[in-house]
């Protein structure tokens, strides 16, 4: 019994709020994109015929699948980079330190960057980057190279190094969440089982985190498939992904044709989540 | 000669500035029940975790089946754990889950396979074979357990108080099964509790610590009629604690005065403490009498403050004149019952007492 | 072969290494940019800095500049203030919703949590068509509005749930019991005890909002928030004025965290001594 019966209507009163928001902000534009996206027309209009003609002005171009392509492409170099250095990262906060306040220092210090603007990040990364950049300067100073390496800014290494200073945070979180619920006396029966170090964090530790490392790796995943302020902002005009051409195409008018990149990307991200749900359930979490 | 199954000597454990184990050392035969019994934060956990591997000695020595094992981590000595909540493991059916200990011996499948089988039918689990812990009871999971640690033939099974988390009502049957099981395996076992009764039923020897020490060493009868320190008196439940000074020496008779009175302890194995010492000694519950006798040397006046009815047994809380809590144990069926508020002279006869071993400055 | 423990030293020390030198990498630039924006005034976007100053900070606040940054702040502020209050109260709604376990719960949660899952790009993008076919002009106050509580709430509501896990029911069961009614007992015992899972909620409402780009790119008319004004400029031109700016409102954020984790601390506390004054 609590101030709530169960099933009361009160509850879907209380809940309708919420529901009404999501459904009006999130549901219905996705209807709307989905729509327009088979608009047989260029720009916008009310009264379009629907057909395919944009999605197969989409697969016709090798351009546009190979932007498409590209984009996953990127999605899986974060989610492999992210998994080690995630994994690694909340491993070492969560069990190898063992004083609580340097583990609360060390995750507020992982997290709040979280809280700032990513705008802001994306532009701080500038200066790294470039020919007179901070790193360039560094590798100069140590003797690395005795020429600045232009290869940095407007360039995909540079691109993905930004990436990964932003999102490796959503895969260590989870990670490390679902790493806390591990009591250590499990790590221990498995020692006095003859388990090694290894075998202890293969057999025992790894598989107990497992959903956390996939919802890490989902948001990884959906995160970088939509990013375009890095690629726009670190690869200047010489980089794109689908959530580059979606804006593009916005902002020259061709609606139906952007829909359709947006749905394209909303299939890929759906179809990704699914494959990685497929491993865990996120209510067992004991979130809810 | 066969060699120790365990030896500690010497062994110390600090955390920082707390010494949880100090200048510990025991011995344990081929074959025995060992019960390591005392109050939170006495050390024996700690101690069980030294023997494991799982903590690492500061100083002293751990010898296992004669090797020093001091640098040997934990999956490479020849023991075994049951922990307090089982730790069993929450992703693994119960059949993988007791062949681990197996899988990392490196062992054949076809073997663990058989193995795996024949450990579930000796303890009654083979239908669970496919369950996960969290579908299981506690009994159920006690012997998931307990399974998971035999099946590697260890030297040693260390137990960290297994029956703890138990219902009450299955806390005997499993008490007795686990004795059993022990006795047939013929391993040594080594079980930590702060229960006295599971110590007393279930050890060969008990070692009675406190505050990182050990009080006493012995068996279950030797613990219980010749307590050898003040504490190990309170600790055990029965006894009768008096402080007081030596008033003088005859022979093996020590004369101790108190607040309520002179009385006459053996002193027994003791060396016989100077007059002056400050001591303390005690005597049993169900050893004293309401109706002193010529042969009742010991005597002292006490008022009847409350009495509780145990089934066969009357257990009265008498107050000395200092205001002392005294406990008397009578048989029902025997005598007349001491009414409340009444006043007794209770007696026990002058070899009856124990002396302890006199307080050396620690706690 | 080296020894186990020393082996497990090596492991640690390696994956410490790991971590120090990834919270280096993920921090340098924002301090990087903090340094530069203090650079003198013949100091261009990138090193070396030629003297240190407050020359850029100082043209932030020139009048033509004010025009320039501090309404879209005042607004953005606004908007973070208008979202956090938003979404603390739906968070809270739909968190003691879903303790009854009402028909519908289960895809409830889902849709919330939606707002994560779903990219900002394509939820502003969603939204620009939409408001275009229905007519709907954008504004900052409505569609951006809009779209930014789509963002925050699904934090609001994890943390609020989380709050909720950790709370006792016994203790609303002993007000009821205790002939307070429903309402009473919500308002009396369970909301004071939630109320620092309602101010996480509050904080994850404002700093998201105030720093949120992507989703504000699409649905915000003529009347800019901060962020959008920002990038317009950084599309312009890279002058150490955006990293002035850059700092100030990340100082903003930061300072606003910091704020709201003293509230959530004091008002835990304060519930914790109460709770111990009264058992």
């Amino acid at each position: 019994m609590s101030t709530l019966r169960a099933r009361s209507p009160v509850s879907y009163l209380l809940a309708l709020p919420a529901a009404l928001w999501m459904l009006a902000a999130l549901i219905v534009p996705t209807i709307f994109i989905v729509w327009v996206s088979f608009w047989a027309t260029r720009t916008f209009s009310l009264a379009s015929p629907l057909a395919l003609i944009n999605y197969a002005k989409f697969f016709s171009r090798s351009t546009y699948v190979k932007l498409l392509v590209d984009t996953v492409q990127q999605s899986l170099l974060l989610m492999a980079i992210t998994l080690v250095l995630g994994y690694c990262i909340a491993y070492f906060i969560v069990v190898k330190v063992r004083r609580p306040q340097l583990q609360l220092w060390l995750f507020l210090l992982l997290v709040v960057p979280f809280w700032t603007s990513a705008l802001i990040r994306t532009i701080a990364w500038i200066p790294f980057l470039g020919v007179t950049g901070v790193i360039n300067q560094a590798l100069l100073f140590l003797g690395v190279v005795d020429q600045p390496v232009s290869a940095f800014l407007y360039s995909l290494t540079g691109i993905t190094l930004a990436q990964v200073s932003f999102y490796t945070l959503l895969a260590t979180g989870p990670v490390a969440y679902t790493l806390r619920n591990v009591p250590p006396s499990l790590r221990e029966a498995a020692q006095c089982l003859k388990a090694t170090p290894l075998h202890v964090f293969w057999r025992i530790t790894f598989p107990l985190t497992l959903p956390g490392v996939v919802i890490g790796q989902i948001l990884v995943f959906l995160n970088v498939m939509a990013d375009f302020a890095t690629a726009s902002a670190i690869g200047g005009n010489k980089y794109a992904f689908l959530g580059n051409l979606v804006i593009l195409l916005y902002d020259s008018g061709q609606l139906p044709f952007a829909s359709v990149i947006a749905v394209l990307l909303m299939l890929c991200m759906l179809g990704g989540v699914a494959v990685l749900l497929k491993m865990v359930d996120i209510r067992r979490l004991g979130v809810a | 000669m066969a060699e120790h199954d365990l030896e500690l000597k010497h062994v110390t454990k600090r955390f920082g500035t707390f010494v949880a184990v100090n200048d510990l050392s025991l011995v344990v035969e081929p074959g025995q029940f060992i019960c390591l019994l005392g109050p939170s934060g006495c050390g024996k956990t700690t101690t069980l975790r030294l023997i494991a591997g799982l903590e690492e000695a500061d100083a002293g020595e751990i010898r296992i089946a004669g090797a020093r094992v001091n640098a040997t981590p934990p999956w490479q000595r020849d023991i075994a754990m049951m922990f307090q909540d089982f730790a069993l493991f929450p992703h693994m059916t119960v059949e993988r889950q007791v062949g681990f200990g197996l899988e990392m011996l490196k062992r054949r499948k076809d073997e663990i396979r058989r193995r795996v089988r024949e450990i579930l039918t000796t303890f009654e689990i083979a239908p669970l074979a496919a369950r996960k812990p969290d579908t299981l009871s506690g009994g159920q999971r006690q012997r998931v357990a307990l399974a998971r640690a035999l099946i590697t033939e260890p030297r040693i099974l260390l137990l960290d108080e297994p029956i703890g988390s138990l219902d009450f009502s299955l806390r005997e049957a499993v008490m007795l099964e686990l004795k059993d099981v022990q006795r047939r395996l013929g391993i040594s076992f080594v079980w930590v509790t702060h229960d006295q009764n599971e110590a007393f039923s279930l050890g060969d020897r008990v070692v009675v610590m406190n505050h990182a020490r050990i009080e006493q060493v012995g068996r279950p009868e030797e613990i219980f009629e010749r307590p050898r320190t003040r504490f190990v008196a309170t600790f055990v439940q029965g006894h009768n604690v008096l402080d007081g000074a030596v008033e003088s020496v005859e022979g093996e008779q020590v004369r101790v005065r108190t607040p309520v009175g002179g009385f006459v302890v053996p002193a027994r194995e003791l060396p016989p403490p100077p007059p002056g010492t400050t001591v303390s000694f005690s005597v049993r519950a169900e050893l004293l009498t309401e109706r002193p006798g010529p042969e009742h040397g010991n005597r002292v006046r006490a008022t009847c403050h409350a009495v509780e009815y145990l089934g066969s047994v009357r257990r009265y809380d008498l107050r000395l004149p200092d205001g002392r809590s005294v406990k008397y144990e009578q048989f029902a069926a025997a005598a007349a019952r001491i009414a409340e508020g009444a006043e007794v002279t209770l007696g026990w006869r002058p070899d009856e007492g124990v002396l302890h071993l006199p307080a050396d400055g620690r706690t | 072969m080296i020894d186990w423990r020393t082996r497990q030293t090596l492991v640690t020390g390696a994956l410490g290494a790991v971590t120090v030198l990834f919270l280096a990498y993920q921090w340098l630039p924002m301090l990087t940019m903090a340094l530069l924006s203090f650079t003198g005034p013949d100091g261009g976007p990138t090193f070396p800095m030629r003297g240190v100053s407050l020359h850029w900070y100082r043209e932030l606040a020139r009048v033509q500049m004010v025009d320039d940054f501090k309404p879209p702040m005042f607004r953005s502020l606004v908007l973070a203030l208008a979202c956090s209050v938003t979404t603390a109260a739906l968070a809270l709604a739909a968190a003691q919703a879903i303790r009854a376990r009402f028909r519908g719960s289960n895809p409830f949660f889902y849709l919330v949590l939606l707002g994560i899952m779903a990219p900002g790009l394509l939820v502003g993008f969603g939204v620009a068509v939409v408001t275009r076919i229905l007519g709907i002009p954008l504004a900052w106050y409505t569609t951006t509005f809009a779209v930014h509580v789509v963002w925050t709430l699904p934090f609001g509501f994890l943390t609020l749930l989380a709050a909720f896990n950790r709370f006792d029911v016994r203790l609303e069961e002993a007000a009821l019991t205790l002939g307070a009614n429903r309402w009473r007992a919500f308002w009396r015992v369970t909301f004071p005890l939630v109320l620092p899972g309602v101010i996480g909620a509050g904080l994850f409402g404002f700093t998201l909002s105030y720093d949120e780009f992507a989703r504000s790119l699409f649905s915000t008319g003529s009347e800019q928030t901060l962020p959008l004004v920002i990038f317009a400029q950084f599309d312009r031109q890279l002058q150490p004025t955006l990293y002035a700016i850059g700092t100030v409102t990340t100082v903003v954020s930061l300072v606003t965290v910091a704020l709201f984790s003293l509230l959530y601390r004091i008002v835990r506390q304060r519930t914790r001594t109460l709770a111990n004054e009264t058992t």
